[in-house]
């Protein structure tokens, strides 16, 4: 009964691991039972203290610090990696569409085989007839047509040379009249030659009839006139 | 309108090499704090999963998203209590899973399925202890159970630990005086059973 009253201060002591307080290590030095008691809580006390610094002071594995930098590294690139890929699927568009511009097959329709013959042969009639006349962009769209249409190579310069001038859609009826007309001025060179020299510059005199300004009748406004110009009413 | 219009990508442009450069200032300070608190955040996980694969995961869970909102941390001085708080939170959750639970349940009712005992009776009393220490454990209260971790760790004061968790020095002090008697009586009744074989 006098060692159950001892019991909580016994604990208490052993938890605290501080020495026993006066009355206590006085029934201590008295009691072989109590005394046996607080070595037995002192020791599991030092169990639970030790086992707890096993636990927690378990080695570190060396792998966690390069494994977290490496998944920083990844927490970090994707934003790079969204560009990386826009740049990929951008090059990947811009390649697709050069070679469907490489390899699109040309329009070989009868008007267009009739526009590639008469030009380069109406130009050529003009270069004949007034050299002064070809100018510089009909000299390289004549100088491209006038090699050979058919090679590959030789077609792309065209397509790419014609495709920076913008293509007049002519109607059918309209084409034909074209080539017609083309014919006949290959046939007769000089009215070619007429109708593509420089037209003689004329120095006109630009008369102008003076102005007719009808008379304005003016009416005088109702009312009197003040000496200084006002007006009363 | 026109200067604005003129003047906006410079101004975004600036703006990016702003963050960029925060973001490189972080990750620096970041990895200046990493060697230090990665153990600490392995160790608060291993102590309360008990698992070192479990526990490295966490612990590298933990760090990873101290670091995604390292610039949010306004004071980093708080940032290894910050850190112990998202570890033990992570590794606590990791526990709860039924998973884990179940596994961990298996385990422990088979007592065929623990180590074998090495040679000497008292180690295998004292791994025995250890288990039953580790099951005590986990029945501690959250509070009381980081507290009497971090106070099992090597290097940490108390005035630190009061720190790192947020509270006063004697309400560190009383919570380890209160979570090592709790843990007593769940193995008092072991210990007396060890020592009467």
């Amino acid at each position: 009964m006098l060692c159950e009253q001892y019991k909580n201060a016994l604990i208490e002591a052993a938890a605290s691991g501080a020495a026993p307080s006066g009355e206590l290590r006085v029934h201590l030095a008295a009691c072989a039972c109590c005394r046996v008691a607080f070595d037995e809580e002192q020791s599991l006390f030092a169990g639970i203290d030790s086992g707890l610094h096993a636990v927690a002071n378990a080695e570190v594995p060396p792998s966690l610090v390069p494994c977290v930098r490496t998944q920083l590294d990844e927490a970090v690139s994707p934003r790079f990696r969204w560009v990386q890929s826009l740049v990929f699927a951008s090059a990947g568009v811009a390649l697709v569409f050069t070679a469907f511009l490489l390899t699109w097959p040309r329009h070989t329709t009868p008007e267009n085989l009739a526009k590639q013959d008469s030009t380069p042969s109406l130009t050529a009639t003009a270069k004949k007839e007034s050299p002064e006349y070809v100018s510089p962009e009909s000299a390289q769209t004549t100088a491209k047509r006038m090699s050979h249409p058919l090679s590959p190579r030789k077609s792309t310069n065209l397509r790419i040379v014609s495709s920076s001038n913008p293509e007049v859609l002519v109607p059918p009826d309209e084409r034909e009249a074209f080539a017609r007309l083309v014919a006949v001025l290959n046939e007769h060179s000089d009215v070619a030659a007429s109708l593509l020299a420089k037209a003689p510059q004329k120095d006109a005199v630009v008369t102008a009839d003076p102005l007719q300004i009808p008379d304005i009748e003016i009416k005088p406004l109702e009312g009197t006139e003040t000496s200084d110009g006002g007006e009363k009413r | 309108m026109q200067e604005l219009v003129l003047n906006q990508p410079v101004s975004t442009a600036g703006s990016e090499l702003v963050r960029e450069a925060a973001q490189a200032d972080a990750r620096r300070e970041f990895e200046e704090r990493l060697a230090e608190c990665g153990p600490l955040a392995y160790r608060v996980a291993r102590g309360v999963l008990r698992n070192t694969a479990d526990a490295e995961d966490v612990a590298q869970e933990a760090l990873i998203r101290a670091y995604k909102s390292f610039d949010r941390l306004r004071d980093r001085n708080r940032f290894r209590g910050w850190l112990v708080r998202i570890s033990f939170r992570l590794a606590l959750d990791r526990l709860r899973s039924a998973k884990r639970r179940e596994q961990r349940d298996t385990l422990w009712s088979q007592p065929e399925n623990l180590p074998p005992p090495a040679t000497a009776e008292d180690v295998a009393a004292s791994s025995q202890f250890q288990a039953h220490l580790d099951r005590a454990l986990e029945e501690l209260p959250e509070k009381l159970r980081l507290v009497l971790l971090l106070s099992a760790m090597d290097g940490y004061t108390i005035e630190e630990i009061a720190a790192m968790v947020g509270v006063p020095i004697g309400t560190v002090k009383s919570r380890i005086f209160i979570a090592r008697k709790k843990l007593a009586e769940k193995l008092r009744c072991y210990a007396n059973s060890i020592r009467t074989r």
